[in-house]
């Protein structure tokens, strides 16, 4: 077995950090600012074929494989998780139609997603409490030819920015959560209304806004996957999802440990850099320890996607390993760089935030513990 | 339509090189291997004239055998083959041995209308090759270029001088060396890395190049390298008034005699 | 007899060359002749200790021409060391030469002496980084930059001067060629430097930058962003790896990092000095004296204390 990531998988790595540094590193700040979408952004990233990586050639996509995947969202999450958010999302939404869409589904999306003209969302959450329950519970009723679509989805990542969702609704209220139903929806469809965008503790510039459905007509040939087949399919893209938002965390962990370790080797107090302090040392070492296992679970998760062997319980380990720690490293390394870091000035703040919205977003259908538990109980 | 060939060298990073404190030799155990600045200058120029007015590129190397960590790499920024001699030979090459071999390796491979280098090798800067090589092949050669372009058989060039610049053009075959300030290299996109695996690279055996044992043995060889660290008095004035500051530096520069 | 054979198109770069020439002389005992591209220089050559010197004529008006012509000499003397300038022709030809003659070269030595029958140089690699001993095996190529060496003083008895008239590359035709602006400064003959970097935020403020020089009696000098990127100051200022090389007595770094490919231009200072807000930046770990502070805010209060 072989730790390390193969020729092409560490080139497409470094090509990611060299894309950061000369792409994202010189907005990110102002991005956190302004959270206004970064359009000009996701234009390049398209050019250098990041919105088409997992889809296959031909379609336009760069095929080039999850764990590929991972390492680049990693890389991109140095420089700015809110970036790594855009993508990922998009990623998830063009993953669910190349899983189980049908031919001419992927025929009319993919393209365009491959090339990144047309920006992918996810439609999943609700404000009610499971979806399927409660007066805005997204409700699609089969008509004669198609269905009809009314209620709001809540929490839709890239919502106004993107072209085509893929939206999960209930068919049916006597079956609640059970009839789950996949489908895909244009933006442009008459009846879909963006709701205010969402002013986020971190993640700025990875837009969030409601989804309201007003009787938003769609023709059978929306249907993705099965009817009453929805629940199968979200379980399986979030956890996929949740591969991805891991690497997202340890990509902001490790630019923070990074970030805090050359500070504290020029921070001098006591006569000595605060690096030769233990108490420093510990709190680096934790973070730099997290990342590190972390990322080998993480990789072992996207290995795993990729052989198409069974993930969710190695993803729902990672996830819970990361729920606990994520946030932690962030604390730890804000320790470390003391009051000159709490400055906004500082990225460190910045992905303080950033690290806290990667682990409470998306989370499998049951929660991590009782799946990795289930898996040995 | 120009048949390019771009020169380039597999180096250690220079900024994972150390110093060690104790003897100040240098400790590269954790130094990456990168493709010279230079050279990827060179590369991409290469790569900006085959799109413009066709034709293709190949890319050369020697080395040791960690030029096999390159191949990948130089495929994903333009070129379409890589010829690589991976020799232990070329851990005590000088710019003598190097240009010897890289001639015999372009007589064996070529003919090119156009070989590029890049003004000088990130780690040793010797800056011998380009006029080396032209020297060997019997072709002209035009260094230390700004600007590049090609008109059917025709090479036009920008030199940017010390003391200004010249526009000189010449006739193919030439070869040229080109300064970081010619372009400034794009980041492969994922296809291009991907694409690379696709396509062909090839060994040549060094002792397929018939050279005598003479043109390998290195006319110049190093020793005694040690990292320059400056030995500087550090006093550095940080107390919260400015005016705190510039008074004790006045008192500083005065102690020096310099005020 | 076999020779010392120096070149430079650049006069006065010539001039400093006789000094180390003078030098292998000494060690060798072999004569000096020194090529030229003008009869002046061919005279003033003569006049410094070469024992002869030529002036190679030709037609033609391309420098780097002259590269076959130069190795025709080099072979008539049996050149045992050939030393040439360091400009970037002088680097070209000089390599070029070499390989003609199949002998090594060392790039920019910063000294040279004959031991062991071997040409011994001391040179720097890694940007910067470090120096290191080169050895070359006779016969050799060396090329030397500008003030490297002094120019010596007038021979007792000048040597001779002759005319030769050469072929050059036809191969090559030389079209526009554009000097630089001539400012008219020469920063490394400066006794005290102030050099800017990317801390200035607009070209106005190097104003500040200015006014400390000149209460100083200081030139301007400069990073290479801010000579080639923001074309602030011109080239001519610039300090670093393929800019200037200096050495004054002060060198007072204003807003600039202090990255390698900058110091090694400057290291040699007797003493440096630098300003800048970050205190992380490693121009601190090269300087003798600092101040970490915004220099918007220390300029005008050092200008003003210096004027006192």
């Amino acid at each position: 077995m072989n730790f390390e990531l193969t020729e092409e998988q560490q080139l497409i790595g470094q090509s990611a950090r060299d894309f950061g540094k000369q792409y994202i590193e010189p907005i990110a700040v102002e991005l956190d600012h302004t959270g206004e979408y970064p359009k000009a952004l996701v234009q390049a990233l398209a050019k250098h074929d990041f919105m088409g990586l997992l889809l296959p050639d031909d379609v336009g996509g760069a095929a080039a494989g999850f764990v590929s995947y991972v390492e680049v969202i990693e890389d991109l999450s140095r420089y700015c998780a809110a970036v790594a958010s855009i993508v990922n999302n998009h990623t998830i939404a063009a993953y669910a139609i190349q899983q189980w869409g049908t031919a001419d589904q992927k025929k009319e999306y993919l393209p365009g997603l491959a090339k990144g003209e047309v920006l992918g969302g996810v439609a999943i959450y609700e404000h009610g409490p499971t979806p399927g329950v409660g007066a805005e519970a997204l409700v699609a009723t089969k008509q004669d030819v198609g269905y009809v679509l009314n209620g709001k989805k809540a929490f839709v990542r890239n919502a106004g920015e993107a072209g085509v969702y893929v939206v999960f609704a209930i068919t049916d209220p006597a079956l609640g959560a059970k009839s789950l139903t996949a489908f895909l929806v244009k933006a442009a469809a008459i009846g879909v209304k963006v709701g205010e965008k969402l002013q986020t503790m971190g993640l700025k510039g990875c837009p969030v806004a409601d989804l309201t459905f007003e009787n938003v007509v769609l023709a059978e040939t929306a249907l993705l996957g099965t009817v009453n087949g929805g629940a199968a399919i979200a379980s399986q893209a979030l956890a996929v999802a949740s591969v991805a938002e891991a690497a997202q965390t340890v990509g902001i962990g490790q630019a923070a440990v990074e970030h805090a370790a050359a500070y504290a080797k020029q921070r001098v107090q006591f006569g000595k850099p605060v690096a030769t302090l233990q108490a420093i040392q510990t709190l680096l070492a934790e973070v730099a320890t997290d990342c590190h296992l972390a990322r080998l679970g993480l990789r072992n998760a996207a290995l795993l996607i990729e052989e198409g062997k069974p993930f969710e319980v190695e993803a729902a380990m990672v996830k819970s390993f990361l729920a606990r720690l994520g946030s932690k490293m962030l604390i730890d390394t804000c320790q470390v760089e003391g009051g000159f870091g709490y400055s906004e000035s500082m990225p460190l703040p910045r992905m303080f935030r950033d690290i806290a919205g990667t682990n409470l977003l998306d989370a499998p259908g049951d929660f991590p513990e009782k799946l990795i538990a289930a898996s040995i109980a | 339509m120009p048949k390019c060939l771009v020169c380039y060298k597999w180096t250690l990073d220079e900024q994972d090189i150390k110093i060690k404190p104790e003897d100040l030799s240098l400790d590269a155990s954790r130094a990456k291997g990168k493709i010279s600045d230079f050279d990827r200058n060179a590369i991409e120029e290469a790569a900006l004239l085959v799109e413009k007015n066709g034709g293709a590129v190949d890319a050369l190397t020697y080395g040791t055998a960690t030029v096999k960590q390159s191949l990948k790499d130089v495929l994903s920024r333009g070129p379409a083959k890589v010829y690589w001699i991976a020799d232990a030979s070329a851990e005590s090459a000088d710019a003598a041995v190097t240009a010897n071999v890289l001639a015999a390796a372009i007589r064996k491979i070529g003919p090119y209308d156009l070989i590029l280098c890049g003004e000088g090798s990130s780690d040793l800067f010797n800056q011998q090759t380009a006029a080396r090589l032209s020297a060997l092949l019997g072709i002209p050669c035009l260094t230390f270029l700004q600007k590049l372009s090609v008109e059917g058989a025709v090479v036009s060039a920008t030199r940017k001088l010390e003391d200004g610049t010249e526009e000189v053009s010449v006739t193919a075959p030439v070869v040229v060396s080109v300064l970081s300030e010619i372009n400034k290299p794009r980041i492969p996109t994922l296809k291009q890395v991907l694409g690379a695996s696709k396509k062909p690279n090839e060994e040549i055996k060094l002792a397929d190049l018939g050279l005598k044992p003479e043109d390998l043995v290195p006319k110049a060889t190093r020793s005694s390298v040690k990292g320059f660290v400056m030995q500087r008095k550090n006093v550095i004035f940080k107390e919260s008034s400015a005016a705190d500051n510039v008074a004790k530096l006045k008192a500083g520069l005065a102690s020096e005699g310099l005020i | 007899m076999p020779g010392i054979i120096i070149f430079s198109e650049d006069s006065m770069l010539a001039a400093q060359l006789m000094t180390p020439a003078l030098e292998l002389k000494q060690s060798l005992n072999q004569p000096i002749t020194a090529l030229a591209l003008s009869e002046a220089d061919a005279k003033a050559l003569a006049a410094l200790g070469a024992d002869h010197a030529v002036f190679l004529q030709s037609a033609g008006k391309w420098v780097d021409g002259c590269a076959e012509a130069i190795f025709a000499q080099v072979n008539k003397a049996a050149a045992s060391i050939v030393l040439i300038g360091g400009t970037l022709r002088g680097k070209t030809i000089a390599a070029y030469v070499a390989a003609r003659m199949n002998a090594g070269m060392t790039t920019d030595a910063k000294t040279l002496k004959v031991e062991n029958g071997k040409l011994l140089a001391t040179r720097v690699l890694y940007a910067g980084l470090a120096l290191c001993e080169e050895a070359v095996v006779l016969p050799a190529v060396a090329t030397i930059r500008s003030r490297t060496f002094l120019a010596p003083p007038a021979a007792a008895t000048p040597g001779t001067v002759e005319s030769v008239t050469v072929e050059t590359d036809a191969r090559v035709t030389l079209g526009a060629v554009s000097p630089t602006g001539d400012t008219g400064v020469d920063i490394t003959t400066a006794g005290k430097l102030v050099a800017v970097g990317r801390g200035f935020r607009k070209k106005e403020d190097l104003k500040l930058a200015e006014e400390l020089a000149a209460v100083l009696k200081a030139e301007l000098a400069c990073t290479r962003g801010i000579a080639e990127d923001e074309h602030w100051l011109p080239i001519a200022r610039y300090v670093g790896i393929s800019g200037q090389t200096v050495k004054p007595d002060l060198y007072l770094a204003v807003g600039l990092s202090g990255q390698v490919q900058h110091m090694v231009g400057c290291r040699e200072s007797k003493v440096i000095v630098a300003v800048n807000t970050d205190e992380r930046a490693p121009i601190f770990e090269a300087a003798d004296y600092g101040i970490v502070g915004d220099l918007y805010e220390v300029l005008p209060l050092l200008t003003a204390a210096l004027r006192k």
